[in-house]
């Protein structure tokens, strides 16, 4: 039998971890956010579902499960929260629109590094231990063109685990998709280039430096319709 | 929230707007009174379906492009049915 001279873990410390400490996991940096007692159900009820599945093999349950917390975890967390907002009718059929697309995902072509707080070929890890210097800095806007063979297409986000934007970028960066759709009509044209930034960024330089000059940007371009994709 | 505020600036320009998010952040866009929200059953990061599903991808914007001409009021948030399988 051995002991360890380290001292005990609390729970508190425990589950703080996942949330840019010794344990970081973006998929579970929402356990910051719960008491202790719920983020201890969230993990009893984890272990009793996956010995469930055990038996039958189904392991969906267990994808909706951290769902489910997710959306708890993110319901605790700081907010912003506003009365009402602005509201523009589409003017025309979307099928002779220009539509643009905007995700928060990180992406940028080969190339073309926006370079996060002026560091170039930042890696993903770098973006995640540098996220509280990345939280106070303005986002920069990625034009990534439509037809961007997915080779040249890379993804860095502090925020999020990317493993799927990696894997296949429509999961947050639908271009294929939009292009598809154009081909067949059901959209009237699509700007030359799709946009991305990363999503974690200054929410102060965003409204009040950034957003207006991204604005201006799709007017001079004259988009109608825009498909904004958060992750 | 980034894109909702991006999408509150777009608005207030004359732009039309939809927003595809994973269902995990409802109450955060629930409360920014956004125009349009479609709400997917998908995990974080991959709000429009897993890896190589292209079905699912197509299917999920075509609810997108359906809401961002059939809205007529602002906070019109709708849900997407399914579940994340990949």
């Amino acid at each position: 039998m051995t002991t360890s001279s380290s001292p005990s873990e609390s729970l508190t410390d425990f589950k703080d971890s996942f949330a840019y400490g010794s344990r970081t996991d973006l998929n579970f940096k929402f356990l910051k956010s719960l008491p202790d007692q719920e983020a201890a159900e969230f993990f009893r009820l984890l272990l009793l579902k996956l010995g469930a599945a055990l038996d039958d093999g189904d392991f969906g349950r267990l994808i909706d499960h951290v769902l489910e917390w997710q959306a708890r975890g993110y319901a605790e967390a700081k907010q912003f929260a506003y009365d009402d907002g602005p509201f523009t009718v589409l003017a025309k059929p979307l099928t002779a629109a220009r539509m643009a697309l905007i995700s928060s995902s990180g992406h940028f072509v080969t190339g073309d590094d926006p370079r996060p707080l002026g560091i170039a070929d930042m890696t993903q890890e770098m973006a995640v231990a540098k996220i509280m210097e990345i939280i106070k800095a303005p986002p920069t806007l990625s034009a990534i063109p439509f037809d961007t063979p997915s080779q040249r297409l890379r993804v860095r986000h502090g925020g999020y685990d990317i493993r799927g934007a990696q894997a296949d970028h429509n999961v947050v960066l639908p271009i294929d998709g939009l292009r598809q759709l154009r081909a067949e009509g059901k959209i009237g044209a699509l700007t030359d280039a799709a946009y991305a930034f990363m999503g974690v960024c200054s929410q102060i330089r965003l409204l009040k430096q950034s957003g207006p000059q991204w604005v201006a940007l799709l007017q001079e371009k004259e988009v109608e319709a825009l498909l904004l994709v958060p992750v | 929230m980034s894109v909702g505020h991006v999408a509150r600036l777009m608005e207030a320009g004359g732009i039309a707007t939809v927003i595809v998010a994973s269902q995990v952040f409802r109450a955060q866009l629930e409360k920014m009174h956004l125009p349009r929200v479609l709400l997917t059953p998908h995990v974080m990061g991959r709000p429009l379906g897993p890896p190589g599903d292209r079905k699912r991808h197509l299917e999920v914007l075509g609810a997108a492009l359906s809401l961002l001409q059939e809205a007529s009021s602002a906070k019109t948030i709708e849900t997407l049915t399914g579940s994340y399988r990949p």
